[in-house]
Formats: structure tokens, sequence, C-alpha cells
């Protein structure tokens, strides 16, 4: 199998490591290599330099994908801001000559082109399509069997569907099958589909706007029985973390749902330590979540309660 | 026969008695919509344009700190967003009446809606600016003249159910070349980027590339949050929008990844080439950044 340019980008690598290190395990049990890609930078942030300029926003993303143009190869990420921001680029300077021509240019103050052929590749895609669920499946030791995971797709993962098109946006199930492999129960929630609230630079600008929105998902992802968040954003990942505490904070509901970004999820289902997927450094507790699915934990727990 | 006294009730009957109903609920609300309004006239008039400004913002901000008042609110909001979202005329009427329930200060919405204060909704030439859409489509998003203004949009639109970001009344005005109105309305910025209005859009209008133009123009204008112009500060110093700390870099060492990740935190010449790029595009002289301090102006 191919392998491919890594692109880090700055909440994984920057605050939730564990996410990265499961990932690069993980591959290299799948015979894939994660390359680094020397030298990348922020993607840059879709909701502000998308915002502001977007001749800035396309020349530091097509500068980022000058370095697995370089590098031969196709360029995985595991963010969908990042994925959104490359993707997009790559899609927009493919199609727009004019647009490639301006870029160039500004590319050319740092000795670099932009030539446009390699692919942006979304992690999770990647894990459905190149390695497939029947190999997921047979790699996971620990199977999570107990859990109910709501999963948050997140926006830029799928959309916009026309340029996109790895799953239908209204009702995607490449998640959730991704989930079951694991032996976990992918639940249905209302407005599953919504966005976490953090995007286009709202959760900066307008915080209380930002976790208005969390919190409706929290509610509904709640009603449903959800035991774990299971995302495939960083950013996704940091507002239903972070913005738990955030919530209880400023308007006192306490929800405790662990959240997992997808890789540490996997991780965890293929026998990886919760301290190597970095869980233990979240915000809100993850314990609940390993308890319940963890046979050892189960019985420690009957030892303390008698089997109560 | 049955088929035919459906058909017969569907065209004449029940569609007859439907408009009926509707009409009838129509006339109950509007006196009521009037009184108020002009019970409130002379009020609003007083107000300075930037107070009203910020009262439209306001609502859902201001309820912040009171817990309780929170919740009942947004609820309230939605029910009703829920119910009419077909319904054209309904959007200024729909703040007419939260504002009602929780007895606010006058929004600008329930001034728009009336034809009391002519002179001040009218819109009259000077204000089109006929170059305006134009503007929008040479940037990238032509298809916003397709916009036949349905509202699906705005009836996705999960910022629209919770702030008073309406993005179908904003593209109307794109359409209409009320350029002022346009690049001085905040709640542009409430948009998340989720694309569930470009997803459901019956007319494949790229609603969320018009958002970020419309955003683009704004912030061109100097109309940028502190907030957003520090990240974009982080990435002119580190490269990264969220740039690494220490807890993390203890983090990173303890999985057995290197302390700095394989980035412009470990590559300084990469650094330099960002930067380069981002004078070269004015990125820095855009947000005022200023290079011998760091710190934006």
């Amino acid at each position: 199998m191919a392998d491919f340019a890594y692109f880090l980008g700055c909440i994984m690598n920057n605050r939730y490591p564990g996410i990265e290190k499961s990932s690069r395990v993980m591959f290299e049990k799948f015979g894939i290599t994660l390359n680094d890609m020397e030298g990348a930078s922020c993607c840059p942030a879709p909701g502000v330099f998308g915002s502001f300029d977007k001749t800035s926003w396309l020349s530091i993303a097509a500068r980022n994908i000058t370095i697995a143009e370089d590098m031969g190869m196709d360029i995985m990420t595991e963010c969908n801001g990042c994925f959104g921001t490359l993707f997009e680029t790559n899609h927009e300077l493919h199609g727009d000559e004019e647009a490639k021509t301006k870029v160039n240019e500004i590319l050319a103050e740092v000795g670099r082109e932009y030539k446009g052929d390699i692919k942006v590749r979304h992690f999770a895609e990647i894990l459905y399509n190149d390695i497939g669920l029947d190999k997921i499946a047979e790699a996971v030791t620990k199977p999570l069997d107990n859990l109910n995971v709501a999963v948050h797709y997140g926006c830029h993962f799928l959309r916009p569907t026309a340029d996109v098109q790895i799953d239908n946006a209204e009702k995607p199930t490449i998640l959730d099958e991704i989930v079951e492999t694991t032996g976990a129960k992918s639940i249905d929630y209302r407005d599953k589909m919504q966005c976490c609230g953090a995007g286009g630079g709202v959760r900066s600008r307008d915080i209380d706007v930002a976790l208005d929105f969390t919190r409706d998902k929290l509610t509904n992802m709640t009603a449903a029985g959800a035991d774990v968040i299971v995302n495939v954003c960083p950013f996704c990942h940091l507002q239903f973390d972070v913005g738990q505490t955030e919530i209880k904070k400023k308007l006192g509901d306490e929800f405790q749902i662990p959240v997992f970004h997808l890789a540490q999820f996997l991780g965890l289902a293929m026998g990886y330590s919760p301290e190597d997927l970095t869980v233990d450094a979240h915000q809100i507790c993850v314990d609940p979540a390993l308890e319940k699915c963890s046979l050892e934990e189960l019985e420690k727990l009957d030892e303390i309660t008698g089997g109560e | 026969m049955k088929n035919l006294r459906r058909l017969k009730n569907f065209l004449t009957g029940q569609e007859a008695e439907e408009d009926k109903k509707e009409e009838i609920s129509e006339d109950i609300q509007t006196p009521e919509i009037v009184e108020e309004t002009s019970d409130r006239t002379e009020e609003t008039i007083e107000t300075s344009p930037a107070v009203e400004e910020n009262a439209e913002l306001e609502p859902v901000k201001e309820e912040e700190p009171e817990t309780e008042e929170l919740e009942p609110e947004i609820t309230v909001e939605e029910e009703i967003i829920e119910e009419d979202v077909p319904e054209e005329k309904e959007e200024p009427k729909k703040e007419v009446e939260v504002v009602e329930e929780a007895e606010k200060p006058k929004t600008k919405g329930s001034v728009n809606m009336s034809l009391l204060n002519r002179e001040e909704n009218l819109v009259s030439p000077e204000d089109v600016d006929n170059t305006f859409k134009q503007d929008i489509m040479d940037a990238g998003a032509d298809t916003v003249a397709l916009c036949y203004q349905c509202g699906t949009c705005t009836g996705s639109c999960p910022s629209g159910k919770r702030t008073p970001y309406r993005i179908r009344s904003i593209i109307r005005k794109s359409l209409m070349g009320l350029r002022n109105e346009v690049l001085t309305d905040d709640t542009i910025w409430e948009c998340v980027t989720c694309y569930a209005c470009q997803e459901r859009c019956p007319r494949g209008v790229a609603i969320v590339d018009v958002v970020k133009i419309i955003r683009n123009m704004q912030s061109h204008a100097g109309r940028m949050a502190q907030a957003h112009k520090m990240t974009g500060s982080f990435v002119l110093k580190t490269g990264h929008g969220v740039p690494i700390n220490d807890a993390t870099m203890a983090l990173r060492k303890r999985v057995g990844l290197n302390e700095l990740p394989p980035t412009t935190h470990e590559y300084p010449e990469a650094l330099e080439e960002v930067r380069s790029i981002l004078k070269k595009t004015g990125f820095d002289t855009l947000i005022g950044y200023n290079w011998e301090t760091g710190e934006i102006e």
C-alpha cells in the first residue's frame, strides 16, 4: 500500500499528541508508513485566513501541498479543518489556471511551485477505503463491546459533497461502520450531522454561541444514551473536551461524556495503553468509558463493591 | 370515485380551508404586531444606529451570565423557527415574538418590518450599489445570482437557530446591491461554515463562498475581531495558529514523540518561508502585525 505524507496541523500535535502517536503506530501495523512533512505549518486555519484574505489562505495551503509534492506522496490529515483547507485549495488550484498562476507568483518568492499532482486525503477515508473494515476488525484485540458511541462527523470531512465525494453528507455511514469494527455500537441521535460550534472562527470570536451548539449536541447525545463521543477532527475534539468544562463553568450543565478521536478509539481497541493515547490528559475524564469496556476494570470494581 | 372525490377535495375544499385558516391566523397576528411596533416606535427612533446594531446582536450574549434565562429563550426561538420555516415574511415577526416573551429591548428587526417608519426603511437609490453583486461574482461566487429566495438556507442554518444571523437575508441584500448594509453586518461572523445551507440549496448557490467573500471584504475594510487577529499573529510568530506549549511538549516526550513536531516549530527556515509569503500577500499589514514587537497594533 502506498505511503503518505503525514500532515500534522496544529491542535493534534500541539495539544492532543496521543492522536498522532496512535495513528503512527496503527498505520505501521497496517503496513503504511506515515512520512513527516518537514517544515509544514498551520494549514492555515480556515476560519481566520479563509475569512480574512483568500489569497493568503490559498498560498500558505499551497506551500504545504508543495512539501508533499516534493515527497511524491498524497497527503493524509486527520483534522477536518486541515482537510477542508488543503482539499479545497488543491481542488481550486487544480481547476483554476488564473488562481494557480497568482499563487505560484507568490510561492516563487520562497522558491516553490504548486504543480497539482498529489491528492489530499482524510485519515478516516483511508482507513475505510485503503485498509478496509476487515483488516481493522482483525487488528482489534480488546473489543469495546459494551460502549454506546455517539459519532460526530463534523463539517469539513464530507462537505461540500459536490467536491469531496466521500459519503452522503446528510446520512453518512462511513464512521459508524469503522467504529462498529471494535464491537462498540454507534447510536443515532438528534441532529447528528450538526456542527460542534467551533468552526468558521466562531469559537474564538463568540464562545457563547459556539458552546450553545456544543450543549445542543451533548444534550442530544446524552438523551440517546451515549457513553463516549468519537470524532475525526482535533478541533471538534477540543470543542467537546474543553467545551464541556466551559459549559459547566458558564452554564452549570454537567455532561461528562468522554471524548475520543477515532485514532485514539481504535488504538484502545487495538490494545494501546490509555497513557500512550494521552486520554489521561483530557479535560473530561475517560475512566468511566475505560471501565465500561474493560473486563479487568470491571473485576476490580467487583472487588470494591462486592459484585453489587 | 373515491380518488376523484379526494382529488376534488384536494383541489378545492381542503386547500381552500387551509388557505382560510392561514388567512385567519395571519389576521390575528397582524394587529398584534402593528400595535407592538407602534408602541415602541418612538423609543426606537431615539436610539442611534450604533446602539440598534448592538441591540440586535446582544440577546444571546447578554443572557450569558444568567444561566436560567438563556435556556427558555433559545427554546422559544427554536420552536418558532421550526414551525415557520417556509414562510417568507415570518423572519422579522419571529424576533418580535421572542422579544415579547423575554421582555427585551426592541430589536432592529421589528422596526424593519413596520411600514410605519417608511422613511427609515425604504431603500433609496443612493443605498444601491449595482456593482456589489458583480464584485461578489467576480470574487468567485457567480452562483449567487441564481438565488430565488426560497429560504432553505436559513431554515437549515444551525447558527441562525441561536443568533440573529440570517443568510437568506444577507444574500438578498447582496443581490439588491446594499453594499454598505452587508459590509457592516456583524452577524456574518456567526456562520460556522458547516455547509448545511449550501448542501441543501436547490439552486446550487455556493453560499459558504459568498460568506467568505463578504468576510474578506469586511476584513479589508478593517472589520476584524481581535481574537481572530491574534490567531493570525500566532501563525506569523510560530507558523501555527495553535502553537505548542510546555504541557504538550512533556506529553509528546512521554509517549515517545519528539518534543517538537517536525513542523515550523522544528525548522526555523520553514517559518521564514511562511513569513515571506504572508508579507508578500500583505497579511501582516492587514492584521496590523508589528514585526518588532510581535504584537497586533
